[in-house]
């Protein structure tokens, strides 16, 4: 009974790490420049896509199977560069167009990226073997976690506290928070907007990416996963409230051990029970936990 | 300004063109190929469920990424009718399809238009992907991702069973559709001719002023939206014979995307505007697959540029060119 | 009695925008309520349309509670507002603007095909608003490309077309050069007298048009009540002049502006 609890927790915690690591990215973007990226799903299925060629072929290189994670990491990391790609040449058209037309650009990003993805590596899923069993497996009260999880797991907890010191203790972190708040008043006094936007959206695409790319070595990559994570990163959105970090966190906890109970009991019925939960709290509680203003 | 005989005469210009261009489109089947007019088949039943969707997109601000869950509900419904019941009366299938799907859009819009913008279109979403999950999951029901055959319906009590397929599709079938779809246009004039429509442009433009001078933003918000899934189970309950065979794609949230391109396509501020994005899309689509297998690419490309550069689709960039004309 | 407020707070968090605000509305008044900035005036306006709800206190309309009950159906009820910073919608024609409100009081939505360009009692009702306020010639002109007045005009016009029995209307003259402002005022008054509203209830800063048109002031600082009375007893109390006005020195100028003006 309890090794079952424990691994839905564990899971739960572990698919908690890499959501929060998405939604995070999504909730700086949508708190700067007030554009909700729809395309954050598609930027982690990137992350995992990379993730798995440069680990496959590096292992194949010859290069020691242990240490995969660190070129994983940095995959992750590098790949987030790409993000001015599409701020600069996307998405800077239309931060003063209406909320709906935003929601469609980002649309037509991700048709466009999965189409990418496609062209380069096919719609067959995608492994990397089991390469996490590497760092073998720990015994806890008799529930087996793979202790590949619990690195991501402390991996996304730095990340977290890592943004919360940025966000709070940084010149870089006030600004932005600065940005999100008043956007006229930063610029008025002389915070340069379209530097802080591109590197908001590139802090935005990391996220993504590096959540994609830690997220792989445990499953694999399908074709889908671009789009169902976005789902599950707005649930955790509307459940941690739009815009804060908090929330994400929260969100992010909630709907993973949730994704976890639903896998466990019924799995026909995962997303489903995602869906209702989004439907509910959106009725119950708009806002989240910790979001304000009008819906 | 312009002064009454111009406003008659671009009124004449206008109903005249329509004239021609529903008679250009009734006579179709006649001097082209059996392929283009099939396409065109498909054309009618996407043209009644974008001109649905504009009410709640371009005329009253809604954008709803779940409105092909509307179109699904009733292709299924004249699957279930036609296959599992062995019914084939197609004016009965319209009107169950609009009955189902009036039904859940009361339910679920009255849920969503408490929410604009971005919480209305996640919302819209997620419950697009509930159905779709639905329709996955329960497969005893459905046929899961296999889906159900659609058979073919009798139109006005007639039987067309000895007719071959295509003949049937592109002769008949054509006619009916075609004849729904004038009819169900002149009606969604009518309706945003009327004070309704008014008020919905009102709410679209600006809700709180809206609502200091009496309307009432959520109600008509649902009326629009209970509307314009009507008009989509149509659209799907016509697809449906079409294309044979049903199945859970139809509701994915991709496929909601398609209808939100068609109508952005063709401009959401013009009337007619869907019709031409959902004619351009079709053929366009067509024409693309062919080429290549990425065609998401290459639409995704477009999207974005309508976005950018051209908001209000060819609609749109047909009007400016007029005005600059003029000017 | 038409209207009343009784003891209405509002906080927003430790803010106190109103703190206890009590006053009655008679059938046929005109009043104007002054204050210097942050005193509560917009916030007082917001809770008695309905907008916000106050955190304590209730406001009743011919002896209905309508608290909070939301501007939809405030307007029903025979109460309207129009707004400080132009509240209009932007790609509609003036004569379309009027129709929105004509077409709800006559509570013509519910005919789904009815066609609105034929009806011929929604026009006729919008141009006669029109031609209240000037705006007949530019029926057919676009709210967004009129300019800065008359789209002031037109949202307060639009407020009229509800034939309310109450308006209350929040700096109707700002934004407006100081010659133009008498012509405003007359126009509202002779709209009010024409459309049969009862009462008006107005937030001005300009004090010329307040003491020449109000039948009673009501006095509003950091959200209480400082005075409520007729102008003549209101031009007399320093304090609230001072408050009003800003500074001891200027109730000296005001006194001397008055006695000329006298």
């Amino acid at each position: 009974m309890i090794e079952t609890i424990l691994n839905i927790l564990f899971s739960g915690v572990f698919n908690a790490s890499t959501l929060f690591l998405v939604a995070a990215g999504l909730q700086v973007v949508f708190g700067v420049q007030k554009v909700f990226n729809l395309a954050c799903g598609t930027f982690y299925a990137l992350g995992a896509y990379v993730g798995i060629t440069v680990v496959k072929s590096l292992v194949a290189g010859g290069f020691p199977t242990p240490l995969f994670i660190v070129p994983l990491i940095m995959a992750g990391l590098l790949l987030g560069f790409i993000g001015p790609i599409f701020e600069r040449g996307l998405i800077k058209f239309v931060y003063d167009r209406d909320e709906t037309f935003q929601l469609l650009l980002t649309f037509a990003m991700v048709m466009m990226i999965e189409d990418i993805i496609k062209f380069i590596w096919g719609t067959s899923p995608q492994t990397m073997g089991g390469i996490d069993l590497v760092y073998g497996q720990l015994n806890i009260l008799g529930a087996t976690i793979p202790v590949y999880n619990l690195i991501v797991i402390g991996c996304s907890f730095g990340m977290a506290i890592l943004i919360g010191y940025i966000l709070l203790n940084t010149k870089f972190g006030r600004t932005i928070r600065a940005a999100a708040d008043k956007r006229e008043m930063s610029e008025a006094l002389g915070i340069n907007m379209t530097w802080i936007y591109v590197k908001v959206f590139t802090l935005g695409t990391i996220l993504g990416t590096l959540g994609g790319a830690l997220v792989i070595p445990a499953g694999a990559a399908v074709s889908e996963m671009g789009v169902e994570l976005i789902v599950l990163a707005f649930a955790v959105v509307v459940i941690g409230g739009l815009g804060s970090m908090k929330g994400a966190f929260v969100g992010a906890l909630v709907v993973g051990v949730l994704k976890s109970i639903a896998i466990s009991t019924y799995p026909e019925l995962e997303m489903l029970t995602i869906y209702i939960i989004v439907i509910v709290v959106l009725v119950i509680k708009p806002q989240g936990l910790f979001g304000g203003g009008r819906v | 300004m312009r002064n009454r005989r111009e406003v008659t005469a671009l009124k004449s210009f206008r109903i005249v063109s329509l004239v021609v261009g529903g008679l250009f489109l009734l006579g179709l089947p006649l001097w082209t190929s059996q392929f283009i007019s099939y396409l065109m088949l498909t054309f009618f039943a996407y043209a009644i469920t974008v001109i649905g969707f504009n009410l709640l997109f371009g005329y009253t601000g809604l954008l709803s990424f779940g409105h092909a869950l509307f179109m699904a509900v009733g292709a299924y419904t004249a699957a279930f009718l036609t296959s599992k019941f062995s019914f084939h009366y197609m004016e009965i299938i319209l009107v169950v399809a609009v009955i189902v799907a009036s039904l859940l859009a009361a339910l679920i819009g009255a849920i969503c238009v408490r929410y604009i913008k971005i919480y209305f279109a996640m919302l819209t979403l997620a419950f697009g992907m509930l159905f779709y999950t639905f329709l996955l999951k329960f497969y005893y029901l459905t046929g899961g991702d296999e889906g159900m055959r659609v058979l073919r319906p009798y139109l006005l009590g007639f039987n067309f069973s000895e007719i071959p397929k295509m003949q049937f599709l592109t002769g008949s079938y054509y006619l009916y559709t075609f004849a729904l779809l004038a009819v169900l246009t002149f009606v969604m004039w009518k309706i945003v001719s009327s004070p309704l429509g008014l008020c919905l442009k009102a709410i679209r433009d600006n809700p709180e002023k809206a609502e200091y001078l009496g309307v009432s933003v959520r109600k008509y918000r649902w009326f629009a939206f209970v509307i314009s899934g009507a008009y989509a189970a149509i659209g799907g309950a016509l697809l449906a014979p079409a294309i044979g065979q049903v199945d859970p794609g139809l509701t994915y949230w991709t496929h909601s995307g398609t209808l939100v391109f068609m109508t952005l396509l063709g401009g959401f501020e013009n009337f007619l505007g869907p019709l031409i994005g959902g004619v351009v899309y079709i053929f366009l689509q067509d024409k693309v697959m062919s080429l290549t297998q990425y065609w998401r690419f290459i639409f995704g490309g477009i999207l974005a540029f309508i976005v950018i550069a051209a908001p209000g689709g060819i609609a749109g960039m047909i009007s400016s060119l007029v005005r600059r004309r003029k000017s | 009695m038409i209207l009343s407020a009784e003891d209405l707070h509002k906080h927003y968090g430790e803010f106190c925008a109103l703190g206890g605000v009590s006053f009655q509305v008679y059938e046929g008044e005109f009043i104007s309520i002054i204050g210097p900035n942050g005193a509560g005036k917009t916030t007082l306006i917001n809770v008695l349309t309905g907008l916000l709800k106050p955190n304590r206190g209730r406001v009743f309309f011919k002896e209905m509670e309508i608290t909070g009950i939301g501007p939809e159906r405030l307007s029903r009820l025979g109460l309207a507002r129009s707004f400080q910073l132009v509240n209009i919608f932007p790609n509609f024609t003036v004569l379309e603007f009027l129709m929105v409100a004509i077409v709800s009081r006559l509570g013509k939505v519910k005919n789904f095909f009815s066609s609105l360009l034929r009806d011929q009692e929604v026009t006729e009702e919008a141009l006669v608003v029109a031609k209240l306020f000037g705006l007949d010639e530019k029926r057919d002109m676009l709210t967004k490309n009129l300019p800065q007045g008359d789209k002031k005009m037109l949202d307060v016009a639009s407020a009229f077309a509800l034939h309310p029995e109450v308006i209350l209307l929040d700096e109707p003259t700002s934004g407006v050069s100081t010659s133009d402002k008498n012509k405003i005022m007359e126009t509202l008054v002779s709209a009010s007298k024409k459309i049969g509203i009862k009462s008006i209830i107005q937030v001005e800063h300009d004090m010329d048009i307040v003491f020449s048109y109000s039948d009673r002031i009501i006095a509003l600082h950091q959200g209480k009540i400082l005075a409520d009375g007729a102008p003549e007893k209101i031009e007399k109390d320093e304090e609230v002049v001072c408050t009003v006005v800003g500074q001891k020195e200027c109730f000296k100028i005001f006194r001397a502006v008055l006695n000329r003006e006298n």
